[in-house]
């Protein structure tokens, strides 16, 4: 079965949509029309979102400039998460997109690290880990090579690529769906709306959010569910007010009773939310404590959102394709819901340029390799919790004795027994990132491999003391972020 | 420490290899003067190289034909290893990949979950070749690595040609003596004639006898012959038989060593290296002579040898390039390798530009010395997972303690299925890989992701994949008529 995609309705007009619908627009300049159905009614989640470094990518395919994206989205540089009281109360660690020299082999930066008893943390060899610490921010360059990404308004993010997109000849629809239409294959033939309109299509994208309208709801496509790795069923949201100068260039995730916070800095407010298990504590508790945390004025009343963790089975079913929070969620933990978007355009993308008619092999491996990936972040997400030697309530307790996905106990066993970054395809996090954790974690193997002993210790603490020096002395020299963020935006 | 003035000790392929490269790359900034005996021997029977020999002909700009033509070369895919494993068995280990290597789409991975028919190497583009004799040139870089087998001698003249036009200045004569400096650096080369040969630095190119830097210098050795027990080889040149001209070059096992099988344009180099603790040396040479597949060119000749290496390859200012550093039996063809790999190394520490330092002596002994140990260990490979038992090299090779190194990468392999890489690796993951399939050595138990795979989609892609080999290799013409058509002859 063989289609041909001329006419594409996106239905939802959250990030998820205008997303989809700028990429769309602009990657198949006018092989197809783009419609995009957005109901005004149904509230946009973004609060103050935190991404990973491949949103550059896609701002960049896009055409978008980056001091008019930070502008327009009231955005902030972000160079990783500072992870508070994960492994015990009082201990924190930070996951930053930076290297940390050799995984392998006898310059392995870790494992001679480890070998030289040097008491101080593994961070301190990262560049981006020590800007974060001391506040600073520079953009990358030869001499301070990292990743980074932002953090942004999405409510903001989606106006300005509707802008975009609408430039590029992207129909903007707005509307009510009553009625979704399906054709006799059981694939969609069209919506309809309240005031009786009727939008046609040969391919539709479902980002729709939570409610999946198409896909889950239409479609009836089962849900895979995570919740007993991920048992977080709920989040709190409130931005505040932005208090004092400092502005972190990091968002923080602080471990609590039965979930765990978030604080995102943005240029004019910060945002602040709870993301909870209401199997380990009560709703209202949970928004006590976020109520609690709060460091400047409430800018609203906490919203609260309701979620189940994991993904429906299949993305792609018939003619319908959903990117986003109707394919499916992960916890925020590791900022992956936008790069998870990205990851459904991109695989869409391939598709539709591949100049020919779209199969069932190609639906087939969509599928899969989306479903991989959602494998493969919920293994990482779950490797944050499972290390944790908290005990002190039923949560913490949980997960650090559930039984794990087999491929994540695969991948921990060969790393605490032999020092084995082992990597799949389909990853959402590379081994530098997976290192990040389980030294944070202060999860590390039981034995050195031989190769390491081939460099001699005196050597390997000066070449690593060097280093530190080194990078300690670059970034003394850097901006703070509030400091740097403002020249950007020419201010 | 300068280098206005560089001589080269030996006119071997290392000593000329290094001269050329030096005369191309220094472009002037130092003379450099190689120093040759006529009457030492050369070694060079029919070499047998590794893939990145055309990085290096391509560095020098030399046209691959004119390179064939000069040498009576022949093109490599891999090694073909017979008896390896049990008698009668045997398996290719060619430059070619054998799909992802990790992942849920591990084709490996997929093949042995799938329980195909066949061996793996079905799914290896080149192995196919090898099987059938053919050779095309790869359309693309990625499909596939190709080597050459060739005839070092006519090499070492032909690279002799091209650094002596390039400003190398070539002495014939014989080195009677080595004066000193007073901090231990060779200071010149007395000439039996009389004549001084003064340098800034010395290659030691000179071969077994590592005239300065296990002579002069006497940097001690680091022997590896518990693990690599052979210490000497026979070879003999042969009239070539018959038309076929297999790309490949053969290891067959033997009861205390192995032979080889080297094919050239006009001849045959035959070999056989052997341990002398297990096969007498007459014996060996008669289980040479009964396996030649054409009349002998020449009386079959002796070389000894250690495996190992000097203890450091660059001391004072002499660095040893080739045999003077250190020697790994020649079975997976890394002699000319570990002379490029010397060349490199020295290369990046003369266009640093800056004098020399203690720094880049270290860095260069540190990265040889594991590159030497790494290569030990993949040889190894080979010997430690045999089932042969019929004879005292066999039984010994399969219960000798390994190398750490080697130990750790062997148990992650069998437990985990981890193809294990370090750095200064001179076998990538699919080397490593095509000899555990070949010596029928397999994880203990399945990696979880494997199983993401519907089963049927990945018989059919094991299908077609091996389908599309088999069909693209019936279409390539057989080896000698590529070589013909490259040779223009």
């Amino acid at each position: 079965m063989s289609q041909k995609y001329e006419r594409i309705v996106v239905v939802g007009g959250g990030s998820a949509g205008w997303m989809t619908a700028a990429a769309l627009v602009t990657g198949l300049k006018g092989r197809a029309t783009v419609e995009v159905v957005e109901s005004e009614e149904i509230g946009i989640i973004g609060v103050g979102e935190a991404t990973f470094p491949s949103i550059r990518n896609y701002n960049q395919v896009i055409g978008i400039d980056e001091v008019e994206f930070l502008r327009a989205t009231t955005g902030t540089y972000k160079l990783g998460i500072h992870f508070c009281d994960w492994l015990e109360l009082g201990r924190d660690y930070f996951h930053t997109f930076g290297h940390f020299g050799n995984l392998f082999g006898s310059q392995t930066l870790w494992a001679q690290h480890r070998r030289t008893g040097l008491a101080e943390p593994l961070g301190l060899q990262c560049v981006p880990t020590v800007m974060a610490m001391k506040g600073r921010f520079v953009l990358p360059s030869e001499q301070a090579e990292f990743k980074y990404a932002y953090h942004f308004d999405a409510v903001q993010y989606a106006a300005f690529l509707r802008k975009l997109a609408v430039q590029r000849r992207a129909r903007h629809t707005l509307g009510r769906i009553v009625d979704v239409s399906r054709r006799a294959d059981g694939g969609v033939a069209a919506l309809q709306l309240d005031d009786g309109r009727r939008i046609e299509g040969d391919l539709f994208i479902d980002c729709s959010g939570f409610r999946s309208l198409l896909l889950g709801g239409a479609l009836g496509e089962p849900f895979v569910d995570f919740s007993r790795w991920l048992p977080a069923d709920g989040a709190w949201a409130c931005p505040t007010e932005r208090v004092g100068e400092e502005l972190t260039p990091y968002t923080r995730a602080t471990a609590l009773e039965g979930g765990w916070a978030w604080r995102i800095p943005l240029q004019n407010r910060t945002g602040h939310g709870h993301v909870f298990s209401s199997r380990f504590i009560d709703v209202d508790r949970a928004r006590d404590q976020l109520l609690a945390r709060l460091d400047g004025k409430p800018l609203a009343e906490p919203r609260l959102l309701r979620f189940t963790t994991g993904h429906r089975e299949r993305f792609w079913v018939n003619n319908v394709i959903a990117v986003g929070l109707s394919s499916g969620f992960l916890e925020p933990l590791e900022s992956t819901s936008i790069y998870l978007v990205q990851d459904a355009i991109g695989r869409l993308m391939t598709l539709l340029t591949a100049g020919r008619p779209l199969n069932e092999d190609d639906r087939a491996l969509f599928n899969e390799g989306a479903v991989r990936r959602f494998s493969r972040i919920r293994d990482f997400i779950i490797l944050h919790y499972c290390l944790t030697r908290r005990r002190d309530s039923e949560l913490w307790r949980h997960v650090s004795s559930m039984e794990l996905p087999e491929t994540l106990s695969f991948r921990m066993e060969l790393w605490r027994r032999y020092g084995v970054l082992h990597e799949y395809d389909e990853e959402g996090f590379d081994a530098t990132s997976w290192l990040a954790i389980h030294a944070g974690m202060e999860h590390w193997p039981e034995r050195d491999d031989p190769v390491f002993s081939e460099v001699v210790p005196e050597f390997a603490a000066s070449v690593l003391r060097g280093r530190r020096d080194a990078i300690a002395a670059s970034v003394e020299r850097m901006p703070p972020h509030h400091r740097l963020l403002q020249q950007v935006l020419g201010r | 420490m300068k280098f206005d003035r560089i001589v080269v000790v030996g006119g071997g392929s290392a000593g000329w290899m290094t001269a050329a490269v030096l005369a191309t790359g220094l472009k002037g900034r130092a003379t450099v003067e190689l120093v040759e005996a006529e009457d030492v021997g050369i070694i060079g029977v029919g070499e047998a190289t590794l893939p990145s020999i055309r990085n290096y002909n391509q560095s020098l700009g030399i046209a691959e034909a004119e390179f064939l033509r000069a040498t009576h070369g022949s093109f490599k895919l891999g090694i073909r290893f017979r008896d390896w494993l049990e008698i009668g068995q045997d398996y290719f280990h060619t430059f070619g990949p054998l799909g992802t290597l990790s992942g849920s789409q591990a084709l490996w991975g997929q093949y042995r979950r799938m329980k195909q028919d066949g061996p793996l190497g079905l799914h290896c583009m080149p192995t196919v070749m090898a099987m059938k004799g053919r050779f095309a040139l790869p359309e693309e870089q990625s499909q596939f690595r190709y080597a050459y087998h060739f005839d070092a001698v006519q090499y070492a003249a032909f690279l002799r040609k091209l650094a002596t036009q390039r400003g190398a200045r070539h002495t014939p004569g014989h080195v009677a003596d080595v004066v000193r400096r007073a901090d231990g650096g060779v200071a010149a080369l007395q000439l039996a004639d009389g004549r001084r040969i003064e340098g800034d630095l010395f290659i030691d190119c000179s071969g077994f006898r590592s005239l300065l830097l296990g002579g002069a210098l006497a940097e001690p050795f680091v022997d590896f012959s518990h693990w690599l027990p052979v210490d000497a080889a026979w070879a003999c040149p042969c009239e070539r038989s018959g038309e076929e001209l297999p790309p490949y070059t053969s290891a067959t096992a033997l009861e205390g060593g192995w032979a080889w099988r080297i094919p050239l344009q006009n001849r045959t180099g035959h070999g056989h290296v052997f341990s002398s603790r297990f096969v007498d040396v007459e014996r060996a040479r008669e289980q040479l002579l009964a396996r030649l597949d054409g009349k002998p060119l020449a009386e079959p000749r002796l070389l000894r040898f250690t495996t190992g290496h000097r203890q450091r390859l660059w001391v004072h200012n002499v660095v040893a390039i080739g045999l003077s550093s250190g020697f790994l039996e020649p079975l997976e063809s890394t002699s000319i390798y570990l002379i490029q790999d010397g060349i490199g190394r020295l290369m990046a520490a003369l266009l640093a530009g800056r004098p020399l330092n203690e720094n880049d002596r270290a860095g260069f002994n540190t990265g040889s010395t594991r590159r030497f140990e790494r290569t030990r260990d993949f040889i190894i490979q080979h010997y430690c997972l045999t089932r042969r038992r019929d004879s005292e090299l066999w039984r010994h090779v399969s219960s000798m303690d390994l190398p750490d190194t080697l130990a750790f990468k062997l148990e992650l392999w069998r437990r985990y299925g981890v193809l294990h890489e370090y750095d200064e690796e001179c076998a990538d993951g699919n080397s490593w890989l095509a000899i555990h399939a070949g010596m029928d050595h397999w994880p203990e138990r399945e990696d979880p992701v494997i199983a993401e795979i519907p089963p049927e989609r990945a018989r059919l892609a094991l299908l077609g994949r091996r389908n599309a080999i088999a069909a693209s290799v019936e279409l390539m013409p057989l080896h000698q008529r590529t070589l013909r058509q490259v040779l223009g002859g």
